[in-house]
């Protein structure tokens, strides 16, 4: 009897929605195996092109898909060195709460029409609120690491920042007119027979492009260009904080995906259920159809590294203030136009 | 820099700027090579760029004084060792100046045939490193892959991929079988579909171009004034090369261009190195059509050969040095070497008193004199356009350092 009470109470635990998401799906466990066959498909379509195996001595029969546990492995049995210039408290908290933090926004981002950890009515604007926050968390890194390289990686990324957190959010915004409502759910809802990405085109590719800049994907790998600022603000971490810091970018750039595969992608449409499993039906579909597209949408953007070289700073700020700013409003407003063809003003 | 002060107490100090930062890029930084730049940047961009070289200097003209003349082949080729064909055919020819003794035919033609695949290696490595410093690794992948083809050809007439130790006075040291002709074609035609990939992947791509397009411009005057040499002053519109002005090798038996570009920055200098490759392949097929049959080794030389020598030349097609070569006594007197390398010109000043060791060996390589370039190309551009300037520039510290 006690152990049939046990494990009914650690599986509603596990089941317990706000657990449910952030350790399982689409949180930490999830974000890991997503992070380990992202890394790994990055690593070996960029070898396809370039005419090479990629990783391939650690696993040989699974195409070396493992690597990156192996490179994990070695960066936690690596010494953590802490320079005796840095600021120490926020050098030592920059990597570890960047990282946390840019999962965050999985609490508002729900992957099932019912089974949601917090039922906001505003979950398109808490989980973008969210996403603004692990960029704070670089800059700290450059300011507190005491490295001219470091203190130029943070200021770039500071530039960056300023950007596409516009351009982000006037997209989403274009998106959120035509649904009009602010939440997820009611979002994906109306996405129903037509995804948004063909209500709104405009918005979508705005939004895909400051999320290649947000998330540092080429060509605007720039706060981090290794021939210009050796590793931009991460240029003094050592060790697991130095594979902390590279996850970042990996994590962040799935979480927008989830935003945007909700906004944009119709979020768990093709929706159907299996009769008699209300668990599975409402919950492990829609969320494998979620990650799967966020999936394929992020495999579009590592790609973008067997292709482009690395844009300069001056050049990337110009294209995002001169043209995507601009081209985000035009996104609104032809998600206005959308909404008055529609009738509904 | 700024002037530095004695301040009393025998301190001495530099005043501090607030609207400059100084940064030290290298010598331990991804992309500057065994060097150290002394930038002065205001805000991003550079003001002022001292390039601080010499820390790969390996006392090559004082140490070749202490080994025999046969001997210092093998150390000058560690100069550029992606290159090493044409460094050390430039010390040969000086030595053969010396020795008055002339290569037959073939082995000129043989000598050419490895400069050209030397310096298409050497120009595919130069726009790799060039690659990524522009972050494209598909660039550098590429390059750095296809450069394998050359070298290996290069393995196939000398017998090493890199050092190869190829040029002897009065000859070469090996010779080559038919077949290696149709892998040289093989080879070529490879290279030569390749050339249109990188223009689409690499030199066209619109995020590169915009990267490489009016950076680092090299006016003409400029580039007259400050010396500069090989493809670098060839893209600035200057028309001067060695192969040319005075040929060597066979290099008066083909017939080739020498092509030159007018506007002097980033994008020329990769247009000239894509051309100057298309010229290569074009000598190499002239070359491997035209080479005449014959011995690789001058008759002076060959009449020294013991009859155990004869059957190893018969059959392997290999020189086994006479004894003469470890004690070659040049008599007294003064000699230089002139060869068009893959980054310029290299040149080579001798000078004997009769002993089995030089007197003085001077070297004035491509590199040292493009890396004042690195001085006066980036003032006035960003910080990120100093990677695609010294790439763009084929600076190689080693061969710089000597």
């Amino acid at each position: 009897m006690m152990a049939i009470g046990l494990l009914e109470f650690i599986k509603n635990l596990i089941l317990w929605p706000p657990v449910f998401y952030m350790l399982i799906a689409p949180g930490l466990i999830t974000i890991m195996i997503l992070l380990i066959i992202l890394i790994w498909a990055e690593r070996k379509i960029a070898g396809r092109i370039q005419m090479r195996y990629g990783p391939l001595e650690i696993s040989p029969k699974i195409g070396g898909a493992i690597q990156l546990l192996a490179d994990l492995m070695r960066y936690m049995f690596q010494e953590i060195i802490i320079p005796r210039t840095v600021d120490t408290l926020p050098y030592i908290i920059a990597p570890i709460a960047g990282f946390v933090i840019s999962m965050l926004p999985i609490a508002a981002i729900p992957i099932s029409p019912i089974y949601f950890p917090s039922p906001v009515n505003n979950s398109i604007i808490v989980a973008l609120a969210l996403t603004t926050l692990p960029p704070i968390f670089g800059i700290l890194a450059g300011w507190s690491s005491n490295n001219k390289f470091s203190l130029i990686g943070g200021a770039r990324e500071s530039f960056l920042v300023a950007a596409y957190e516009l351009i982000i959010i006037l997209s989403a915004i274009g998106a959120v007119i035509i649904y009009g409502s602010p939440d997820f759910t009611q979002a994906v809802s109306a996405q129903k027979d037509l995804w948004g990405i063909v209500l709104n085109p405009i918005s979508a590719i705005a939004f895909y492009v400051a999320v290649l800049m947000a998330t540092g994907r080429f060509p605007f790998e720039i706060a981090e260009a290794d021939a210009e600022i050796v590793m931009g603000a991460y240029t003094e971490y050592s060790g697991l904080m130095y594979g902390l810091s590279m996850g970042i970018s990996y994590a962040r750039m799935f979480v927008y995906n989830l935003i945007f595969t909700l906004l944009f992608l119709g979020g768990w449409y093709p929706f159907f259920t299996v009769p008699g499993h209300t668990f599975f039906s409402y919950v492990i579909i829609p969320a494998t159809i979620i990650i799967l597209k966020a999936l394929i949408v992020s495999l579009t953007m590592v790609f973008t590294r067997a292709i482009y070289a690395r844009l300069r700073i001056d050049q990337a700020l110009g294209g995002a203030w001169k043209f995507w700013f601009l081209f985000s409003i035009i996104g609104l407003l032809w998600g206005g136009a959308i909404v008055l063809l529609q009738g509904r003003i | 820099m700024e002037a530095i002060s004695d301040i009393g107490g025998g301190i001495s100090a530099r005043k501090i700027d607030d609207k400059t930062m100084i940064l030290f890029f290298g010598p331990q930084h991804p992309s500057s090579g065994h060097m150290r730049i002394i930038l002065k940047l205001d805000g991003d961009v550079i003001i002022e760029s001292d390039p601080d070289i010499g820390y790969v200097h390996r006392t090559m003209e004082k140490l070749s004084e202490t080994k025999e003349w046969i001997k210092n082949s093998v150390l000058f080729e560690r100069l550029a060792i992606l290159d090493a064909g044409n460094v050390t055919q430039a010390y040969i020819i000086a030595l053969e100046k010396l020795l008055g003794i002339e290569p037959p035919e073939r082995a000129l033609y043989l000598r050419t045939i490895l400069s050209e695949i030397n310096r298409i290696s050497s120009h595919l490595y130069g726009m790799g490193i060039f690659a990524i410093m522009l972050g494209s690794s598909t660039g550098y992948m590429w390059f750095f892959g296809d450069r394998e083809i050359m070298v290996q050809l290069a393995e196939r007439i000398t017998g090493s991929r890199l050092t190869h130790t190829y040029h002897i006075p009065g000859g070469v040291r090996r010779d080559v079988s038919k077949s290696f002709f149709e892998e040289l074609e093989k080879g070529l035609n490879y290279i030569e579909k390749r050339l249109r990939h990188y223009e689409i992947m690499f030199v066209n791509n619109p995020v590169v171009r915009s990267r490489i397009e009016n950076v680092g411009i090299l006016s003409r005057e400029r580039a007259i004034d400050l010396g500069v040499t090989g493809p670098n002053a060839r893209a600035s519109g200057i028309d001067f090369d060695v192969r040319v002005e005075e040929p060597y090798g066979a290099y008066s038996f083909v017939d080739f261009e020498v092509p030159v570009y007018k506007e002097g920055d980033a994008l020329a200098r990769t247009f000239q190195r894509m051309d100057e490759i298309r010229q290569s392949i074009s000598i190499l097929r002239q070359l491997s059509k035209s080479i005449p049959e014959g011995p690789i080794l001058n008759e002076k030389y060959l009449k020294l050969f013991t009859p155990a020598m004869k059957e190893v030349l018969e059959k392997d097609k290999r020189i086994k040095f006479p004894a003469i070569f470890t004690s070659l006594k040049p008599p007294s007197g003064k000699a230089y070497g002139r060869v068009e390398e893959g980054r310029g010109e290299i040149f080579f000043y001798l000078e004997s008193n009769g002993e089995p060791k030089p007197y003085r060996v001077r070297v004035v390589t491509p590199s040292f004199r493009n890396s004042i370039l690195l001085k006066y190309l980036p003032v006035g551009y960003r910080l990120a356009d100093l990677p695609a300037i010294y790439g763009s520039i084929d600076y190689f510290p080693p061969e710089a350092d000597r």
